[in-house]
């Protein structure tokens, strides 16, 4: 199963790499962009979200400083691409910080966590003007000579590329296996030897690294950002959501969300021109309600079954009974 | 000289003292079982020595050294496994996987957990399901499952909590056969159990007998399981089991 | 001489005055997440309802939002009895992380909806009252509608208290929270007690939503904020603990009072959080919570 999956992705990123020699309009190219850093964000957040099964909902808090981080950095005078490393080690210190807090709880405690953290985060950002800039915002270096919006598409489809083989080599190693173990039963984890909190953090810290990058990237796009921009709960919602959608837990998950969610927001925003924060909601619902295992998830489930041998074994964290919901305690100890 | 030693360990739950004062030793390549009734402390003694939680006084020492203070990862990674009386299979993986997470305390190669997986589930005589998901399989499977999971950690202590409650008779005098060997293989063995006797009686070296956490009774089964003290905490129809 | 004494003293009224409403709004998903350990994302979008559909009546017939308000309730009561049912309870054998996720999804869908029928404009009412203050000696004033609206969450709280301990309802929906196996096991309909709880759970939002209609803006996205702090209530006051919900509002309300009048307003958000991850990390059975978690 994960063979195919891992083929589909390859074949469709190589593709995708050859997209802008079509005669595209920049702002399609910079649809195309999103799609990307989207899949590359949902991909990353897969990782403490799928395969681990922790619920971070504050995820822009990474994507956030990543992007202040270039900012900031480069308006001390340090080079741009310095700038983004020094962003991307700031979002891997914040998300040490937050997951050493964080991890200690489990299930809805430990999603609440994460999102007061992302809100503290905007709201410094908002108002410490002379730090930040506020509200009213900072400047933001171009990484690429020549300003071209075919250098930002490259960039998301490389760094899906990586996010995706990383997920791949994770998925096959020890550690992926201790991951999942942790989502399915973290006491049982435990009792073989597994360090849960130490894996997690580990899942956090890769994380925390890709999503900030997205993020020091996205702000470079907009040459401006301003902390409603990068750090509300929008973005970490949305980052969710695309894992979710496509199927959480899977390989290739985030990407397939990632192209359904950002195709049909636009679409949308063009029938609606205000509210187009509506599909997301109506596709959430659908979701949970008929597909837990998000796209890919389900196709996987419902191909299993035809062949008669066992789904794979990174199914989404779906339907655990609520008798063995109960017997997750709230907290660690 | 001994693999652990449990030395005037107590614990109490609010208002409730769930062990008071228990002291007992087991020596390398020996079947130790704790016997008592519902509620004797034989978990809460388990979840003890894995360091679960911690004893309020008391210490605990494996191999010599102090481990009333770790972590119930750590347990594992110094040579203690556990079953739990619960089972807690991964149901969204296979069996053989469920295990191979075992076998991975001590490789970080997939191939290698999947070799050393393949071996326990063949020890326990459970290579025809281990391509199943764990979610489809009956208790019993399930058990076993539990035991191979803590095998493959490599243990040298493993602590079975009530590993043959719920299964039919015939089934845990089987199980019970094939725990007996386990000693060969450098494993020594505690077992939880509140009823099986049959089971205790045919593989044990020495019982434990605890009641409402205060140990009562110690020795070769056969010894213990007449004293009168034992048969009194046993009350009622498993009375009549006892007295064998 | 006298302004160090005065000044906070406002403060802390006003905040109280403000903790009244928290206080009803954390009560509410204090009984949600108690009886059902439900983390409710769409809360703050049942009071942006409970809000939009007091002005649209008041638009309409004039009514103070003060005397209309049981209306609200009572709409948002089916919407929470019929989003339990509808949604909630076919997904009941999922984990949190599905739940969580549907809820947000509600929020969304509503809050959005809210934007495409009403626009994204900000709205406000006016009613005579706004422009009546109490004064206590010459240093202190309270402005009347907080007051009335102090009034009105007051008698509702003590109300929501009265039902949770005296009534059946009350005693089968604690005793789903305690064992949901055993509560069915006693003649319990765990359905439709957790569909009422979650309804009138969700109708303190919508009342919340119209007391605050005269003194607040009114904009889509006015109910989100309110979702995070009744979260921190929740939390803050011990999981599931309608008294330390409500206790905790009327806490974070003065604080964030304090907050504002030393630091400044734009710190008085950010209060809320540090309180809620300063909680989470030191106690988190919640300052008036009990063991259980």
């Amino acid at each position: 199963m994960r063979k195919w999956q891992a083929l589909i992705a390859a074949v469709f990123l190589f593709a995708a790499l050859f997209v802008p020699l079509l005669a595209l309009t920049d702002y399609t190219l910079q649809i195309l962009f999103r799609v990307f850093l989207f899949a590359a964000l949902g991909l990353a957040w897969n990782l403490v979200g799928g395969y681990a099964g922790q619920l971070s909902l504050g995820h822009a808090a990474y994507f956030g400083v990543g992007a202040y981080g270039l900012a900031l950095f480069s308006k001390v005078g340090i080079s741009p691409w310095a700038s983004v490393l020094l962003g991307v080690g700031l979002a891997v210190i914040s998300a040490a910080m937050i997951g050493k807090v964080s991890f200690r709880l489990r299930g809805p405690y430990f999603a609440l966590c994460t999102i007061a953290f992302a809100e503290v985060l905007r709201l410094v950002a908002k108002n410490l003007p002379n730090v930040t800039g506020g509200d009213v915002g900072v400047q933001v270096p171009l990484l690429f000579p020549h300003s071209s919006i075919r250098c930002f598409y490259w960039s998301g489809v490389l760094l899906t590329s990586f996010a995706l083989a990383l997920s791949a080599w994770i998925e096959r190693s020890r550690f992926g296996y201790y991951l999942m173990a942790i989502r399915e039963d973290q006491d049982t984890a435990l009792s073989v030897g597994v360090n849960a909190a130490r894996s997690k953090l580990w899942a956090l810290l890769i994380s925390a690294a890709i999503t900030g990058l997205g993020g020091a990237l996205y702000a470079s796009m907009f040459l401006f950002i301003v902390p409603d921009q990068v750090l509300p709960m929008d973005i970490s919602t949305e980052i969710a959501i695309v894992a979710m959608l496509g199927g959480a837990g899977t390989l290739i998950g985030p990407l397939v969300g990632s192209v359904v969610l950002e195709c049909a927001a636009e679409i949308f925003k063009n029938i609606f021109k205000e509210a187009h924060l509506l599909i997301y909601g109506v596709l959430i619902v659908v979701v949970v309600l008929f597909m837990p295992e998000g796209i890919v998830g389900t196709i996987v489930s419902k191909l299993a079954l035809f062949k008669k041998t066992p789904s794979a074994p990174f199914a989404a964290p779906g339907r655990a009974t609520a008798e063995e919901e109960s017997q997750r305690v709230a907290i660690d100890k | 000289m001994s693999l652990l030693e449990v030395k005037h360990v107590s614990k109490r739950f609010g208002g409730l003292k769930a062990i008071n004062d228990v002291s007992f030793l087991v020596k390398p390549g020996e079947v130790t079982f704790i016997v008592g009734p519902n509620g004797a402390g034989k978990t809460t003694l388990f979840n003890l020595i894995t360091s679960v939680f911690h004893a309020d006084s008391g210490s605990i020492h494996f191999e010599g050294r102090d481990i009333s203070h770790l972590t119930p990862n750590g347990a594992a990674q110094i040579g203690i496994g556990r079953t739990f009386q619960l089972v807690k299979p991964l149901r969204n993986l296979t069996v053989l996987e469920n295990v191979m997470l075992g076998a991975f305390l001590r490789t970080s190669s997939p191939s290698k957990a999947e070799k050393e997986a393949t071996k326990v589930l063949a020890f326990l005589q459970m290579e025809n399901v281990a391509h199943l998901p764990a979610r489809g399989m009956g208790l019993p499977t399930l058990k076993r499952l539990e035991i191979a999971r803590a095998l493959a950690t490599q243990p040298k202590l493993i602590l079975l909590d009530e590993v043959v409650a719920g299964m039919p008779t015939s089934e845990a005098i089987k199980l019970a056969l094939l725990l007996k060997r386990l000693p060969e293989w450098g494993i020594s063995t505690i077992g939880g159990i509140e009823h099986v006797m049959q089971v205790v009686m045919r593989i044990a070296d020495r019982v434990i007998v605890l009641d409402h956490g205060v140990l009562i009774a110690e020795g070769a089964p056969q010894d213990v399981v007449h004293r009168p003290e034992v048969i009194e905490a046993y009350l009622g129809s498993k009375y009549k089991e006892i007295a064998l | 001489m006298v302004n160090w004494f005065y000044v906070p003293l406002q403060a802390i009224l006003n905040g109280l005055l403000t903790g009244a409403l928290y206080a009803l709004i954390g009560m509410g998903m204090a009984l949600i997440f108690g009886v059902m350990r439900i983390v409710n994302f769409a809360h703050g979008a049942f009071l942006m309802m409970g809000m939009y559909a007091t002005y649209v009546l008041f638009q309409a017939t004039g009514v103070s939002p003060y005397y209309q308000f049981p209306l609200a309730g009572v709409l948002l009561f089916f919407v929470g009895y019929a989003t339990y049912m509808g949604l909630l309870r076919p997904i009941g054998g999922q984990v949190d992380f599905m739940v969580i996720l549907l809820t947000l999804g509600v929020a969304l869908i509503l809050t959005d909806g809210a934007q495409l029928v009403f626009g994204a404009d900000y709205h406000q009412i006016n009613i005579p009252l706004l422009s009546k203050n109490i004064h206590l000696g010459s240093q202190i004033s309270i402005n009347a509608p907080w007051l009335v609206s102090f009034g009105i969450a007051m008698v509702l709280a003590c109300t929501l208290y009265w039902l949770v301990t005296q009534t059946m309802f009350g005693r089968a929906a604690r005793a789903i929270a305690q064992n949901p196996y055993a509560a069915p096991l006693m003649g319990i309909n765990v359905n439709r007690v957790q569909a009422i709880a979650f309804g009138i759970g969700s109708a303190a939002a919508g009342i919340a939503g119209a007391l605050l209609l005269p003194v607040f803006y009114l904009f889509p996205d006015v109910g989100s904020q309110f979702t995070l702090k009744a979260f921190v209530l929740v939390v803050l006051g011990g999981m599931g603990s309608i008294q330390g919900a409500a206790i905790a509002g009327l806490v974070l309300g003065v604080v964030e009072s304090l907050t504002s009048l030393y630091w400044g307003n734009q710190w008085a958000l950010a209060v809320d959080f540090v309180f809620f991850i300063l909680v989470l990390s030191l106690k988190p059975s919640g300052i008036f919570g009990s063991q259980r978690a």
